[in-house]
This record gives structure tokens, C-alpha cells and sequence, in this order.
């Protein structure tokens, strides 16, 4: 209420001033006099506050392309019907893929015993999520296979017989696969989660990575693919990004078996499609593109031959390439080993992981006495 | 970041099964706990342009909140689809189709019964579809309003896993930065500017606004083969929605 500042000056609140007039006008008899004035109180305490001054308009937006007003709801901010024209665009040969992209939602209805808290990647095989088992309390990684690749009617039996086998792999330098199945639509692994980066990674920071570096992951890539070629298992796709370093710099090996699984390369499958599933060929070694039936563990010597080459060198052995001393300061014996692991035929390289594994320590171990 | 490979494309049927509008059509009489669950998905992703084209009707907000979830609880009963044989064609028009009908012939039965009687679909955001209702108060025939809203609706959804995408890789702030790159023809993007802008160099910038694109392009149309039951559906589609939108 606003109150005379008179009123104010002699030291009366407004409430304070009421009472008294009230009770001036009832002493003065005029009881009804006091009445009319607390009812009109009472109404106007009641009566809705003056709404606040309405907020500036603002200045309507329009569309930088087509000049057309947007509207508040516009999504993004951004012109909708600029946004759909967008959705025309296409080069000749693209085509919408992954027309069954799962949303977040599809992925946590089929599994309700996870919580998924994210994505971790996604390549041509599928998407892998970090996930928490809420009845271990634990991290997991929960791999999907792409429904694409999935597809072969022969793939339920396939994936059941081959998963079992990846599932037994147990080695402190693979990443252990929990459990796996199908649930809803959706192929899956639940993996152990790695905490840290993969190779690819790490080199995208830093190429070529030092000497020593590369000299304490060989061996314990070594140990995983001797361990898994004891079981009878090919990996089949090593590369950067399959190689796992943790926080305490564990190395951990994923993805063992699935190119098998996946039927990347079997007949029936065409080269491209083949080719565009299996991600970089760069790894390969030759005889899984020109005789993939006589592929064998040899060719993850191989796949570790270019990996290991990268890893001094910062390249990959493409064409006539030259040896690793040629192109880094490091110890020339070790050219010998990535050259004899790089050879063309398996017959020519090492014919065990172990070998690899023995011949790189010797010279580790030989730098260390001198 | 390992980058995406992509499979070679098919347009084989196969490829579709998957997408939600086209397990309902294939369920239909024998429907399986995915199909109902894709159109229960299906209609909790477009209740939109529903609930605005109801408010169009001149029904009340409580009234037509009251119809919204009747509907949809009529049209998540097992028969309701057998009934109304949706046959080949889009969700969307589906949709439309089914609620005249049921705006028709069954809402004042339904509305006799006693209020709170049915099961309450989902608790639905009346705020914001309020909002949207204002926006799409302007002159037009009810039908038109439901695809502009179902349009609009599309885009949302497609932005909003777009950014999600990005937020998931660790990029929430490219994505902020070079949205506003969606819109307009790719050739006249002044690059140089927004590299200095962006403290980046030209080509980087060219690469992230082209990758942004086309992921986007790819999520809207795999958004639209959600609501379609074939590949060739998809441009129909598009086409449709622009034009709804002044295009």
C-alpha cells in the first residue's frame, strides 16, 4: 500500500496507521464507518498485484537462407523448412545406410539388467556402449553387431557355436568376454571394459611412438595371440584400433574371432562388401585377400608385422617400403624382426607368436645390459 | 575415433524389417511384443501433431487431453489394427486416418464413460505441445497443421539424436558450433570465415561441416524409414514434408 510520505515521516507503517483509524472511527461510534473500511482492506489485498511490465519484444528471426520468420519453435534455432530441403541432398551413390540405426532407447528396453550410460565407438561391425551391470555393480561394454551384417539366415547358428568359443578366452592380455546372445533384435557381447585408449588412438596423439614403447606392447600382444592360437582361435583383424591400453597400462586385445564369426570372409560375400565391412585392409596380410580359405594364425603375424612397423615408424609398410632403421633412431636388429613378421608368405615369417615375442626381448634385454 | 565404415548399400526388403512402421504392418493380426512395442514407440514419438490437430478441433485442454489418451489406448488394442488395415501405406497418414475415424465414431462413446476409467498411456508434456499449438495458430487446414507439427516433430527428433551423437563423442561443442551449417547449399558456406572464427584451419572445417551433414541427412532419413514401409517411401516423404513446410 502505498502510504503518504508524511505518513512515513512520522514514523507510521501503514498497518499501523489502519488499526488506528479503525479504532478512532469505532470510538467515534462509527462502527459501520470501521466496517467499510476493513472490507475495502480486504478487497483491495485481495485484488491481483500489477503484473510486471511485460518482457521487450524481441526481434522476430528470420531464416538467412530463405528468409522466412522462425518461429519459436523453430528446432535448433534453425529454419525447418531450410533443414528438410537439406535432407535432399545426396551425392550419386550415397545411400541412406543404416536405415535400423538403434536408438538409445531400442538398446536399454533389450536390456534391462544394463544400465547404458553411453557410447564408447562404433565401427563397421557394430556400436560398443559403456554399460553398468546394476547386479554386479560393475562397468561393462556391451557390443552390438550391426543388424546389416547380421543378416545371414546361417548366422543364430554360426554365432552361438563360434561366441562360445570366443567366450572362453580367458588371458590377462584379451578382453574377456562375459556373456553374449541375442536380445530383442540385437546380436551382442558384454565385454569387459577397458579404461583407457586403443593404439589408434594413442598414435593419433603421438607417431611414431618411441622405441621402448612399442617394445613393452609387442610381447604382451605376443602372449594374447599365442594363448589364442593355442585354443585354435585366428584374430584375424588386428589393427591399432583392436589393441587396448588401460590406466595401468595393461595391454588388452579385443575383438578376437569376430571376422570369422561375422562371415567378413567367407564366400558369398563379395570383395566390396567384404572390403567396406572389414574396415582397413591395410593389416591384412595378403593371403586373406587372395586365398582366404587357407588363411591361419600366421596372418595375425602379419597384422602384428604392420602394427608393429607403425608403431617405430609412424607409417604403414605400403609398396617397397624401407626398413625401420631406415626411417627412425632405433636398434637395427629390430628390423630384421618386423621384416621377417611382414613377409609375404606365411611360410616365410615367424611360424609362432612366441617367436615374435622371444626374438623382440632378446634385444630389449641386450640394450638394457649394454 | 576409429571412422565409420560403411556396408555397401541394399534395397533389399530385409533391410527394412527392422524399422518400426514396417513390424507393425507385418505383425498386424499376429502381432509379437516388438511390433506392439514399435507403435507404442511410434506413437509416443508423434503425439504431437495429434494433440494439435485435436486442440484444432475446438475441443478444450482437458477434453483434449482426455481424447489423446483415449485414443491411443484404443489404437494399442490388439484388434484395433486388424479393424482398420492400414494396408501399405505411412505411419503418418495412419495416424490421421485413424484418429478422424475414431473422432467420428467412437470418442462420444468413449467420453460418456467415466473419466479416468482407462489406462493412462503416457504422461504426456500437454505444456509444450500447448506451445506448439500457439505456434501452429496461424491459417491452414487441420490437416495441413498435423504435417507441418509432424514435420517439425521429425526434425526435432533427428537434431536431437544428431547432437546426441556428438555429445556422446565428446564434441557437444562442434556440433553447437557448426549446427547453424545444416541449412543452405554446401558450395556457399563462407569456410574461410568460419575458420577464423573457429580459430581452425579452412579444410578442417570442411570436413566437419561435411561429415556433419551427411550424418545428419543419414539420421532423418532413417528416421523417416521408421514411419514408411519401403525404401522408395522414404524421397515421397521428404518431398511431402517440404512442401507442408512452404517448400
Amino acid at each position: 500500500m502505498n502510504m503518504n510520505p508524511i505518513l512515513a515521516m512520522m514514523g507510521l507503517s501503514g498497518g499501523e496507521l489502519i488499526i488506528m483509524l479503525i479504532a478512532f472511527l469505532i470510538s467515534c461510534g462509527g462502527l459501520a464507518a470501521a466496517v467499510v473500511l476493513v472490507i475495502w482492506l480486504l478487497k483491495r489485498q485481495s485484488k491481483t498485484p500489477i503484473p510486471p511490465p511485460s518482457p521487450p519484444q524481441l526481434p522476430k528471426r528470420s531464416c538467412p537462407q530463405c528468409r522466412s520468420e522462425l518461429a519459436a519453435d523453430a528446432p535448433q534455432g534453425l529454419c525447418p523448412r531450410c533443414l528438410m530441403k537439406s535432407g535432399f541432398e545426396s551425392r550419386s551413390g550415397e545411400a541412406p545406410r543404416n536405415t535400423a540405426v538403434p536408438s538409445l532407447e531400442d538398446i536399454a528396453k533389450a536390456f534391462p539388467q544394463l544400465e547404458i550410460t553411453g557410447v564408447i565407438g562404433k565401427g563397421g561391425m557394430g556400436t560398443v556402449y559403456k554399460a553398468r551391470q546394476s547386479q554386479l555393480d560393475r562397468f561393462v561394454a556391451l557390443k552390438i553387431l550391426s543388424p546389416e551384417l547380421s543378416r545371414d539366415p546361417a548366422f543364430a547358428e554360426r554365432f552361438s557355436r563360434e561366441a562360445r568359443a570366443l567366450a572362453r578366452l580367458n588371458h590377462p592380455n584379451i578382453v574377456n568376454v562375459y556373456d553374449f546372445g541375442k536380445s530383442g533384435n540385437f546380436y551382442f557381447f558384454i565385454m569387459e571394459l577397458v579404461d583407457g585408449l586403443n593404439l589408434w588412438q594413442m598414435e593419433q596423439a603421438k607417431k611414431p611412438l618411441a622405441p621402448e614403447e612399442a617394445l613393452a606392447i609387442i610381447p604382451r600382444i605376443c602372449d594374447a595371440l599365442q594363448y589364442a592360437h593355442d585354443q585354435g582361435i585366428v584374430h584375424r583383424d588386428i589393427k591399432p584400433a583392436n589393441i587396448l591400453l588401460d590406466k595401468q597400462g595393461r595391454v588388452k586385445i579385443a575383438d578376437f574371432g569376430l571376422a570369422k564369426l561375422l562371415g567378413t570372409e567367407t564366400k558369398g560375400m563379395g570383395l566390396t562388401q567384404a572390403q567396406a565391412a572389414m574396415g582397413t585392409p591395410h593389416y591384412m596380410a595378403p593371403e586373406q585377400w587372395e586365398k582366404p580359405l587357407a588363411v591361419d594364425h600366421r596372418a595375425d603375424i602379419y597384422s602384428l608385422g604392420v602394427v608393429f612397423y607403425e608403431m617405430l615408424t609412424g607409417e604403414l609398410p605400403l609398396g617397397r617400403f624401407q626398413s625401420p632403421s631406415r626411417k627412425v633412431q632405433m636398434d637395427v636388429r629390430l628390423d630384421e624382426v618386423v621384416l621377417r613378421a611382414l613377409e609375404k608368405e606365411p611360410e616365410l615369417r615367424y611360424q609362432q607368436a612366441s617367436e615374435v615375442k622371444c626374438a623382440v626381448e632378446t634385444i630389449a634385454d641386450s640394450q638394457i645390459t649394454r | 575415433m576409429t571412422s565409420r565404415q560403411r556396408p555397401a548399400q541394399s534395397s533389399s526388403p530385409a533391410e527394412f524389417a527392422a524399422t518400426r512402421w514396417s513390424l507393425v504392418l507385418s505383425a498386424q493380426a499376429n502381432d509379437s511384443p516388438q511390433s506392439d512395442d514399435a507403435l507404442e514407440t511410434l506413437c509416443r514419438n508423434y503425439w504431437r501433431p495429434l494433440y494439435v490437430y485435436i486442440r484444432r478441433q475446438g475441443l478444450s485442454l482437458h477434453d483434449a487431453q482426455d481424447l489423446t489418451q483415449a485414443f491411443f489406448a484404443r489404437l494399442l488394442e490388439k484388434n484395433f489394427l486388424a479393424a482398420v488395415a492400414p494396408g501399405n501405406g505411412k505411419f503418418r497418414s495412419f495416424l490421421l486416418a485413424s484418429l478422424k475415424h475414431f473422432l467420428a465414431n467412437e470418442w462420444d462413446k468413449v467420453r460418456a464413460q467415466k473419466r479416468g476409467g482407462g489406462k493412462t498411456f503416457v504422461s504426456l508434456d500437454y505444456e509444450t505441445a500447448e506451445v506448439c499449438c500457439a505456434a501452429d495458430s496461424g491459417e491452414g487446414a487441420p490437416d495441413a497443421i498435423f504435417d507441418r507439427r509432424w514435420a517439425v516433430t521429425l526434425l526435432e527428433r533427428t537434431l536431437a539424436r544428431l547432437r546426441q551423437e556428438y555429445i556422446s563423442d565428446g564434441k557437444e561443442a562442434v556440433f553447437e558450433q557448426l549446427k547453424e551449417m545444416l541449412t543452405g547449399e554446401q558450395q556457399s558456406i563462407p569456410y574461410a570465415a568460419v575458420a577464423r572464427r573457429l580459430a581452425s584451419s579452412e579444410g578442417a572445417v570442411k570436413v566437419a561441416v561435411h561429415r556433419l551433414r551427411r550424418r545428419y541427412r543419414e539420421l532423418l532419413r532413417a528416421e523417416i524409414a521408421d514411419t514408411v514401409s519401403g525404401h522408395e517411401e522414404i524421397e515421397e516423404e521428404l518431398r511431402h514434408l517440404f512442401a507442408v513446410l512452404g517448400g
